[in-house]
């Protein structure tokens, strides 16, 4: 096996336990503001619902306008909040990415043949196992974020109905199958990456 | 090397653009893991990226399909298996600019989402993606609106293919909704359209004026025609012309059918039409858009007094063609083959503008569509089409497929029977002829089983023949001659003489040699207890043959089916308002504009036309009308304006037969029948004056019957005495008298 | 440039008199905004309570009218239900009530802040004084902003107590919905208010500039 490639596979595997955490944590961030901006949304149609004219508020004839601008103002605010985290989830992703194309670099640059690549043992599995894990991993990580990021940008003030179900949606997105396949690819790894 | 199974690509593989190898393939194709790699199948090429199989079996292929030829969107490939040559390296450089279309679910995201999100996004997306030109890049793995990237170019040109890099610059030259996208991938094959080229024409050019060129258009203070109406006899080809002339000039198509539009609870059916025009609405954003509106008689019929859902339907059209202004860039085009059930309020200018008539198709036109038809038929290189049109007559479009199928079928047929090559021949069409009528025709009341009777079964009457021959063949068979004489055919034909004497069996011949269309009536058809029911009928009849012109219409015993004016009847009596009728439809001021044949003139085409077209014109002109044939046995009866010059104008005497008259018809009758050698035809001719051709044939079936009684079945032959003893047994059923008074000066 | 210039110079003058009372008023209005901040807090989440447990007896109402034997004991329920409800409604009405009070002291400062007004219109005439007492706003500027807080807040009392009537009696979820949004975010009070009371603070020398 090639000595050199093995390790930055080991770097890589080492540093994407510790990004999936970094990232797990973020969407934890993220979840209680999408309650609120999908809370906010539900104010929102419940006020367009309701003919304040019709109601004992209608002695305040400025008030529906200014209740909307405090949750367009307030929804602004959840939103910006939720920007930076996807900032935060973007270096991640952009970090487990050029991490993937370095690797496959190396390994184009390298003079691995395919029976060194595909030989494995009991530990260790094979040099394309792990290139293949670790791309399935960046393709996982690089989908999340851009179906979260569609999610949020195509979100409008006018499409209430759209800013009501984005909390669902954005639960949605988690795909708990492709998040399981690679914890299973770091257990497998998991003697690779212990002895050092 | 061996064949690979193409397999169904492995769903944890799905994005990932790898194509799954066994290594040995990979080394001996040389290919490294992630080395570019285009595997052809039939109908495309799909570009992916080489990667061992986990269990490193060979012999079989799994792909993901992420950037692929169009073609293969549709149909993607399954069940291959392939050869190696059919995999082969590609370089990939890294690119420094793509220019892409993207392809997004819905019309809402493309119309309210900034150009900069969607840049984002796509440049994303493609980011470590192999692209190829010209190639799709599937993109429905991240479940977004956006469903595929096209690929229209890439910088730097000199490969075919290249790797997308963070560093390459994404260009967006549209977005389209996956609706317009697949729209027009399927137009790219459309079937080609036989005999209405005029009537395509105006109508692409009624599309692209106004979308193509809106400014102009509006610069010059016109406002665009909004609607089309498209009208014609079903099976005409309207449908198929909309399809592909919108497929031509590359416009989004939306079509309504009646039952998706009309729901069953109240208001659903306007609410589906709303969101019909919203759905043209927003495809005409990105391009231009036909909405088409086919069986529109069912959809929206003439609005009753009652408030019936129907008028609603209508009203919420009217709304919504009134409400679409100069900015809505789409073209209503209905079909109907009904117009006249059509409410009114449709068609005036501002909704459906212009009206198309297509009528049935002349005989260039059937020979265009036949030419078509034919094309994907191994048909026999003799096969004349001329021919094959003029014996057409009265098909429309949807005929003329239905011929050409059956005749394909008696040609299989024959050729599983083992007798026969694969090739559609003059035969089969013939053969075809018989069990596929023109679809104008059906159920129509005068429709009848024409078994072919020729000239020589009729005996005598030779002049009778010639004078029928000239009314009615010599129009068919050569047109120019009449055309150069400045000849016209004649309206109509009045068959008159004694009863039996072959009246009817002479039109039968006639019809049957001039390969036109036949309708016979009689009385009993007409007649109906409702008033009016009859007059209505035979309007209608003449309506049909007109459709399929030229036609003979056989008005049998036409005593008993149109009174005179002049006899002492009521005037009002069911006999005299058919003969108005018929009067009006024998000399009416032309044809209905509903009725007309082809398309008519509505571009002015230039250039002369060639000359075998032009003979077929004046055929064409000649024989457009209805010839009407009738025959009675009492000329006294008719209504004197019937008879006279441009209605029924050639008026035949068919005489009783006279001696060598019975002689032939004898000869005739007896041509099927084993008679003895001692029977004297002549001498039964002599003995016969005053019988008529019926009587005749009477006389020879006694006969037979006679020599079948004395002989016990076991007869087989008739001899003389058979014949005078039947005849000493018979007397004629016509009298000197009678005669004299036909050969008399009528009236 | 001229300002600051200015600002540095006088900073000694905070010490007494109206420059003195102004920068009291400052600090008042900080405390009575906190405080009604708190009260509102506070009564969101009792007007929340109100309408999850008007709406829950709707429904217990619904649910156990059919059982005859239960009655009893649903009827129990139901009144324990109502007593809560009476409970809560109570507490709110209570802290509407402390609002009232605030919005008095706000009041009583905006009526300083007119009589420091006149005093100033008494001894320099109706231009005011030359140099600003604090950093660059006239007394007259002081006395606006004081004005515009109060409008603010007394309308949005009004509102609250439009809510408190009503809150308990709302039968559509809807509106009940509105009443809640309208207490949390406080519509009368706009953002500005808080930048106005920033400013005020800026200027008294209570934030750093």
């Amino acid at each position: 096996m090639s000595e050199p490639l093995q390790e930055a596979l080991r770097r890589s595997f080492v540093s994407l336990e510790k990004q999936r955490e970094v990232w797990r944590s973020v969407l934890e961030e993220c979840s209680p503001l999408m309650e609120a901006l999908g809370n906010l949304a539900e104010q929102m149609s419940a006020l367009t619902r309701v003919q304040l004219l019709d109601t004992p508020l209608r002695v305040f004839p400025q008030l529906e306008e200014l209740l909307r601008v405090k949750l367009l103002q307030a929804a602004d605010t959840v939103l910006q909040r939720l920007g930076e985290n996807m900032c935060r989830l973007q270096s991640i992703r952009d970090s487990i990415s050029s991490q993937a194309s370095a690797l496959l670099q190396q390994y184009q640059q390298s003079s691995v043949d395919l029976t060194m690549l595909t030989e494995r043992s009991a530990t260790v599995p094979s040099l394309a196992d792990m290139l293949q894990w670790i791309q399935d991993a960046e393709r996982f990580y690089r989908q999340q974020f851009l179906q979260r990021k569609a999610l949020l940008q195509t979100l409008r003030p006018d499409q209430l109905l759209l800013l009501e179900s984005a909390p669902k949606r954005w639960k949605s997105l988690e795909s708990p199958s492709a998040d399981q396949q690679i914890t299973d690819s770091l257990c497998r790894l998991s003697l690779f990456i212990q002895p050092q | 090397m061996q064949r690979v199974k193409l397999l169904l690509p492995d769903p944890a593989d799905r994005g990932s653009q790898r194509c799954r190898l066994g290594p040995g393939l990979m080394s001996a194709l040389s290919l490294r893991l992630g080395s570019p790699l285009l595997v052809s199948v039939p109908g495309g090429s799909c570009l992916c990226t080489a990667w061992p199989r986990s269990d490193l079996a060979e012999g079989f292929l799994q792909m993901d399909l992420k950037c692929i030829a169009p073609t293969l969107i549709s149909q993607p490939p399954v069940h291959l298996s392939l050869e190696p040559r059919h995999l082969t390296p590609v370089s990939c450089p890294k690119l420094r600019g793509v220019k892409v279309t993207v392809v997004v679910q819905s019309a809402g995201f493309r119309k309210h989402t900034p150009a900069w999100v969607v840049h984002e996004l796509v440049k994303d997306m493609l980011k470590g993606v192999y692209v190829h030109k010209q190639y799709v890049v599937n993109m429905e793995d991240y479940d977004t609106e956006i469903r595929f990237v096209v690929i229209d170019g890439i910088r730097p040109d000199s490969d075919s293919a290249g790797m997308v890099t963070s560093k390459t610059a994404v260009e967006i030259s549209g977005i389209q909704t996956l609706r317009h996208y697949k729209s027009q991938l399927l137009d790219q094959h459309t079937p080609p359209l036989g005999g209405l080229d005029e009537v395509s024409a105006s109508l692409r050019e009624m599309l692209q004026l106004p979308l193509m060129y809106p400014n102009t258009l509006s610069s010059l203070g016109v406002s665009c025609p909004r609607g089309v109406l498209l009208i014609g006899p079903p099976g005409v080809g309207k449908t198929l012309l909309v399809h592909k002339v919108v497929g031509e000039v590359g416009a989004s198509l939306v079509v309504v059918r009646g039952p998706e539009v009309v729901g069953s609870r109240p208001g659903e059916s306007e609410e589906t039409l709303r969101a019909v025009f919203e759905r043209a609405r927003s495809a005409a954003e990105e391009g231009p858009c036909v909405l088409f509106l086919d069986e529109l008689d069912s959809l929206f019929p003439r609005r009753t007094g009652s408030s019936a859902p129907e008028n609603r339907l209508v009203a919420q059209l009217l709304t919504l063609m009134d409400g679409m202004n100069r900015s809505d860039r789409f073209l209503i085009v209905g079909a109907t083959n009904r117009p006249d059930s059509l409410d009114p309020a449709l068609r005036r200018p501002g909704r459906f503008d212009r009206e198309v008539i297509i009528g049935a198709p002349t005989v260039q036109q059937r020979k265009a569509i036949l030419t078509v038809l034919c094309e994907r038929m191994p048909v026999c290189p003799r096969l004349n089409m001329t021919e094959l049109a003029q014996i057409t007559t009265g098909y429309v479009g949807a005929d003329l497929s239905a011929l050409c199928r059956e005749a394909a079928m008696h040609a299989l047929r024959q050729k599983v029977k083992g007798s026969g090559k694969q090739e559609v021949e003059m035969k089969h069409f013939l053969e075809a002829l018989k069990s596929v009528h023109p679809s104008s025709l059906r159920s129509s009341l005068g429709r009848t089983e024409l078994s072919s009777v020729l000239w020589e079964h009729i005996g005598g009457l030779d002049q009778v023949k010639v004078k029928l021959r000239q009314s009615i063949e010599w129009p068919m068979r050569y047109p120019e001659a009449f055309v150069r004489l400045g000849l016209s055919r004649p309206h109509g034909v009045l068959l008159y003489g004694p009863p039996g004497c072959a009246k009817t069996t002479l039109v039968k011949a006639a019809a049957s040699f001039s390969h036109c269309a036949f309708l016979s009536v009689s009385g009993a058809d007409l007649y109906s207890s409702y008033v009016g029911d009859s007059e209505k009928a035979l309007a209608l009849l003449f309506r049909q043959a007109r459709s399929c012109a030229p036609c003979i219409l056989f008005l049998d015993e036409i005593d008993s089916l149109i009174g005179s004016r002049s006899n002492n009847q009521t005037p009002n009596s069911v006999q005299t308002r058919l003969l108005s009728v018929l009067l009006n439809e024998m000399d009416g001021i032309g044809l209905r504009v509903l009725e007309r044949r082809g398309t008519g003139k509505i571009l002015q085409t230039e250039g002369v036309q060639e000359t075998h077209t032009e003979e077929l014109d004046s055929q064409e002109v000649c024989n457009k009308d209805v010839m009407v044939v009738a025959a009675t046995n009492r000329p006294d009866c008719l209504d004197s304006a019937l008879l006279r010059p441009g209605r029924l104008d050639h008026i035949i005497y068919v005489p009783p037969p006279d001696q060598q008259a019975r002689v032939a018809i004898l000869k005739a009758c007896t041509r099927s029948m084993p008679v003895d050698p001692d029977v004297c035809l002549e001498e039964l001719a002599a003995k016969t004056e005053l019988y008529s051709g019926a009587d005749l044939e009477n006389l020879c079936k006694e006969a037979a019957l006679l020599a079948l009684l004395e002989e016990n079945m076991e007869a087989s032959s008739i001899s003389h005495t058979h014949f005078l003893r039947s005849l000493s047994k018979m007397s004629p059923s016509l009298t000197a008298q009678q005669i004299q008074a036909y050969l008399s000066p009528s009236r | 440039t001229n300002v600051s210039l200015r600002g540095t110079n006088l900073r000694c003058t905070w010490i007494t008199g109206s420059a003195r009372k102004i920068r009291d008023n400052a600090a008042d209005w900080h405390n009575l905004m906190l405080r009604w901040d708190r009260l509102n807090d506070e009564g969101f989440n009792l007007a929340a309570s109100i309408v999850n447990m008007s709406s829950q007896g709707d429904l217990l109402v619904l649910d156990t009218c059919p059982p005859p034997s239960q009655s009893t004991s649903a009827e129990a329920q139901q009144v324990a239900g109502a007593a809560e409800l009476q409970d809560e409604c109570l507490k709110l009405q209570d802290v509407v009530d402390r609002m009232v009070v605030v919005v008095k002291k706000m009041e009583h400062l905006v009526e300083i802040q007119r009589g420091v007004l006149q005093l100033e219109e008494f001894q320099f005439g109706p231009e005011g004084r030359r140099v600003p007492l604090c950093l660059s706003w006239k007394t007259r500027e002081f006395e606006e902003m004081s004005g515009v807080l109060l409008a603010a807040f007394s309308q949005e009392l009004k509102l609250k107590q439009t809510i408190l009537q009503e809150v308990a009696h709302t039968m559509t979820s809807d509106l009940s919905k509105v009443y809640l949004s309208c207490w949390l975010h406080q519509p009368f009070i706009p953002a500005a208010t808080r930048l106005g009371l920033e400013a005020l603070l800026l200027e008294t020398g209570h934030r750093p500039l």
